[in-house]
């Protein structure tokens, strides 16, 4: 439903997208991950045809969104990172002309509209949005994504302001979106939001795609030959010094400590850990964090 | 362009100048202002169409059979528009900048621009018709000012004939393309400019080049001086006063000649160098219209005459004002060309500068 083909875009001689190739099929909810910076913002500004490409092309629903764009702007909604409306009118009356603009008639946008407000918690709310909070704004964005049925919805960190309830619903609508057979693309540097709502994701590294898949497959790839070992003690520890150590985290005036190596070195983690006292010594599985994480420094030492 | 988008977001974006504090304001300060000027003008009306009564009733008498020329011509109401131009000059621009500067800025700054052009519009048809509602917006602001002033008129006892109610339309629609020039530079600078400060700035810049820095400096004593010279001198000047009468007429007739090319070549290149500058442009194509036979005896030469001549210029005049200013067409075309030109390239820049943006 979304392809990208060696998508690439060059701002002053830098690539903020790098020959970026995507293939998301429908119904899939999709998550593209990375940190601030590594170009998921740019990489959606050209699926949905805002921004022009440098080299490569997009296609949504097997359309080209460079050649087609107003094809392309049927088939999907969006919401943007820091979503806006106009502050004078009310959510209805912004659905309204978002409505219009999609050619809807009257009879469907009186249904459609107040369907949508009741769906995102909206309904009955009549100030302007111009008094409405961050989050009430990143709501009536999700009722704007939908509101033309689109085949393919596009949210660019779609929960950054949301509160507990609100992300609650925006899981619920996206999961039912996604039951319908509308494809969802999502970006977010939230690894723990995505991972909750999506199917599949893309790790995004300056501009590159370093790893894609479904979960299961990237936490098997991405954590593969990397321990964790969390060790607490009595007295502060020494700082350990091994070949296959990644990383040492210290704490609590070095009396607990997060170690990430590259072979399990729990017997050497005892034997210099003894003397101080040991009251906790275990080998973690590497969380999801770790696990993108090592993906972003492999790119980044790359 | 297709007209449903079109009217959807125009209509929205009259809505909402029209129900904006801003609108309203400087749309009750220009009907103030235009009011003001009115009943200063209709009075001033009034008072030259009493002397004109008067000339006329000495003229009818024997003694006054000699009174004739300039003297001899009904007052028009338009002379009280003349006057209202001066301050639409000014607070024209004023109206037309404040109409466009934030037109795109402020979506940028409210981020609705992205969500905007999310929906399946092209970028043409979001600037078009933007400036389509900008415009009706100023369209209104401007039909309710000169109603209000035509009521004025009636109120004060001034009721324009036919002919001058023509004129008051042309002054009218050369006013609105005055304001539509000063909004186009305005959504011009909405589109280059980052925020709607810097846009409202910059179009105060250009109101400034255009409309004060362009006309001093042309129109300065050293800048003519340096393009045509010293104006000639009159025979008298030069302290001889020995000549017979035939020698010195010749003189003086050589100096008049002399200095009606002076006059003629000084006004051509006012003429010229207004054309850069919509307010000095707009200012004579008011005066043209307000006041068609000063504007004729200017273009044509003859206010530079002497007395004599000049008198005899404005006696072979047609009575229409109307007849006058279709008589002079051919010398306004480009003035009228430059009216148009000015909004059209300026709106042209911005429609290819926002079509061509990277929306980030």
């Amino acid at each position: 439903m979304i392809r990208c083909e060696h998508l690439t875009k060059v701002y002053n001689g830098v690539p903020a997208v790098d020959d970026l190739c995507l293939d998301i099929p429908e119904g899939e909810i999709f998550g593209l991950l990375g940190p601030n910076g590594a170009g998921k913002s740019t990489t959606i500004l050209m699926v949905i045809g805002l921004i022009e490409p440098t080299s490569g092309a997009c296609y949504i629903d097997g359309t080209e969104v460079a050649t087609n764009p107003i094809e392309v702007k049927r088939k999907i909604g969006y919401m943007p990172e820091d979503v806006g409306f106009y502050a004078t009118l009310t959510a209805e009356e912004n659905l309204e002309y978002s409505a219009k603009l999609y050619g809807m008639d009257g009879a469907t946008r009186r249904k459609r509209i107040p369907d949508l407000l009741s769906l995102v918690g909206l309904e009955g709310v009549t100030k302007v949005v111009g008094g409405y909070s961050k989050g009430m704004r990143q709501r009536l964005g999700i009722a704007k994504a939908l509101i033309n049925e689109p085949k393919a919805v596009i949210l660019d960190e779609p929960t950054a302001n949301l509160d507990p309830q609100g992300v609650a619903d925006y899981r619920r609508i996206i999961r039912e979106t996604a039951e319908n057979g509308t494809t969802v693309l999502v970006s977010s540097h939230i690894l723990s939001e995505v991972s909750k709502v999506c199917t599949s994701a893309g790790i995004l590294s300056h501009g590159k795609l370093v790893a894609s898949g479904r979960w299961e497959d990237l936490a098997r790839a991405g954590g593969s030959g990397h321990v964790i070992i969390r060790v607490e003690t009595k007295a502060p520890m020494p700082e350990f010094s091994h070949p296959s150590l990644i990383s040492a985290e210290y704490a609590d005036g070095h009396r607990a400590a997060r170690l990430v190596a590259e072979t399990d070195i729990c017997d050497a983690v005892a034997e210099a850990a003894g003397p101080a006292g040991i009251r906790r010594l275990e080998r973690d599985e590497p969380d999801l964090e770790d696990v993108f994480l090592s993906y972003y420094h492999e790119e980044a030492t790359s | 362009m297709r007209t449903g988008v079109l009217g959807t977001i125009a209509g929205k974006e009259f809505r909402d100048h029209v129900r904006s504090r801003r609108f309203r304001t400087l749309t009750a300060i220009l009907a103030i202002i235009a009011v003001t000027a009115l009943i200063d003008g209709a009075f001033a009306y009034q008072q030259n169409l009493d002397q004109y009564n008067e000339a006329q009733a000495v003229a009818s008498s024997e003694d006054g059979g000699g009174m004739g020329g300039y003297s001899s011509f009904k007052p028009s109401v338009l002379m009280a528009f003349e006057r209202m131009g001066y301050l639409l000059s000014t607070i024209g621009a004023v109206l037309g900048i404040a109409m466009g500067f934030d037109l795109i800025t402020a979506e940028k700054e409210s981020k609705s621009l992205k969500i905007l052009l999310s929906h399946p519009v092209y970028r043409d048809e979001v600037i078009t018709s933007k400036a389509m509602g900008g415009v009706a917006a100023i369209a209104l602001a401007m039909g309710v000012v000169f109603l209000l002033s035509l009521a004025v008129l009636l109120i004060s006892g001034v009721v324009p004939d036919v002919e001058e109610m023509v004129r008051i339309i042309i002054f009218g629609l050369i006013s609105f393309l005055f304001v539509f020039s000063f909004f186009a530079i305005a959504l011009f600078m909405s589109t280059v400019a980052k925020n709607s400060g810097n846009a409202l700035i910059g179009s105060l810049a250009i109101l400034i080049i255009v409309g004060v820095f362009f006309p001093s400096f042309f129109g300065n004593a050293a800048m003519t001086h340096a393009i045509f010279g010293a104006p000639p001198e009159s025979p008298q000047m030069g302290g001889v006063i020995s000549f017979n009468d035939a020698e010195c007429e010749q003189m003086w007739n050589e100096y008049r000649e002399k200095s009606v090319r002076y006059q003629m070549a000084l006004h051509g290149y006012y003429d010229l160098t207004a054309l850069l500058s919509p307010t000095k442009n707009y200012m004579q194509m008011a005066m043209a219209v307000a006041d068609p036979r000063d504007t004729a005896a200017i273009v044509s030469g003859a206010m530079f005459q002497d007395w004599d001549e000049t008198q005899e210029f404005y006696a072979d005049l047609p009575d229409s004002g109307l007849a006058i200013l279709a008589g002079m067409l051919g010398s306004l075309v480009k003035n009228i060309v430059a009216l148009l030109v000015f909004p059209a390239a300026f709106f042209g820049l911005a429609w290819v500068r926002f079509v061509r943006e990277d929306i980030r």
